[in-house]
């Protein structure tokens, strides 16, 4: 069932097209780097703060509201660009384990992001920060490290991408 | 020229550092993950910065307060990414050096984003002090930001180049 519906949007004229043109494919491609950089690195940037070792000048509140809008803009342009990509080889990627465990990484990272964008206006009025917070920013920078080796791993093991 | 740098390609990718990485089982895809990790952090803070200066996004603090308070997690990460692209690079640099799409991104994109950063970044304590981004931020602010995207764009197309 799955299998099938991967097959026919596989051979969807428009993904075929989309990725058999050089110049399309590098297209989706820089798009889905781009904006996994912007993504992981805000991310990872209030995670940071989170931990009392970066942007010290700044509230976590104040950059989180900075970055955080970035963050969902990119990930909004990863997932999209993502889904492209996988779309061209998807009777490949639905049985391929590795490429399970990037996209169950993920979603938990973006879980984890959702839970420190929602704490950290709530942590900012304490005293301190809570020691279970700064445990959630490790989970999420954690994650995300997880989800770029998951990511160059699929490649790397299974030749897929 | 170009047999002095595949000479130098030959040499750098024949030295024990570099044939272990290529040798091992595992280590590659760590040291590109290593590169990816570093140039989150390098590309984040400097899309966030150039957006700043466009005038673009969430304006309760200034550009200037922005850049200085990611200043030190900006150059780690580039430095991390140097770090991981530079072991990328040995172990097939005498690929690299004949490949036109890494010439460019080494040789033109990356001096020029650089530079511009630099230049952003050294600006923006000045640009920052106006409630609005005069014209100049929101050109430099966009023209640093169109480099790192040429960047990535050449970074993808080397295999399309080899």
């Amino acid at each position: 069932m799955l299998l099938q519906l991967a097959r026919s949007l596989q051979n969807n004229s428009f993904i075929i097209s989309l990725n058999s043109t050089a110049w399309s494919a590098a297209a989706t491609e820089i798009v889905h780097y781009f904006s996994m950089f912007v993504l992981v690195g805000t991310t990872a940037i209030v995670d940071l703060r989170v931990l009392g070792v970066a942007a010290r000048t700044q509230s976590p509140t104040q950059l989180a509201e900075r970055l955080f809008p970035w963050t969902w803009a990119a990930l909004a342009f990863n997932v999209l660009s993502g889904f492209l990509m996988f779309a061209g080889d998807a009777v490949v990627y639905i049985p391929n384990s590795l490429f399970h465990a990037k996209l169950i990484t993920v979603l938990f990272a973006v879980a984890f992001g959702i839970a420190v964008q929602w704490g950290v206006p709530r942590w900012d009025r304490l005293p301190a920060i809570p020691a279970w917070a700064k445990i959630l920013a490790v989970a999420s920078l954690a994650l995300w490290v997880g989800a770029i080796i998951a990511g160059v791993e699929v490649p790397a093991l299974t030749g897929v991408g | 020229m170009e047999s002095v740098l595949i000479g130098f390609g030959h040499w750098l990718q024949t030295r024990a550092f570099a044939t272990s990485i290529a040798e091992s089982d595992w280590a590659y895809p760590y040291v590109q993950a290593t590169h990816f990790v570093g140039l989150s952090l390098w590309i984040s803070t400097n899309v966030a910065l150039d957006l700043s200066l466009l005038g673009i996004g969430n304006k309760s603090e200034s550009p200037a307060k922005l850049s200085s308070a990611l200043f030190v997690w900006n150059w780690l990460g580039l430095a991390i990414a140097i770090t991981g692209g530079f072991l990328l690079f040995s172990v097939n640099a005498s690929m690299y050096v004949t490949n036109v799409a890494f010439l460019t991104k080494l040789g033109l994109l990356i001096p020029l984003g650089l530079a511009m950063h630099i230049f952003n970044q050294w600006k923006v304590r000045e640009w920052g002090l106006n409630p609005e981004m005069p014209v100049a931020a929101r050109i430099a602010g966009l023209t640093e930001l169109v480099l790192w995207v040429g960047v990535a764009s050449a970074a993808v197309s080397i295999p399309y180049a080899a």
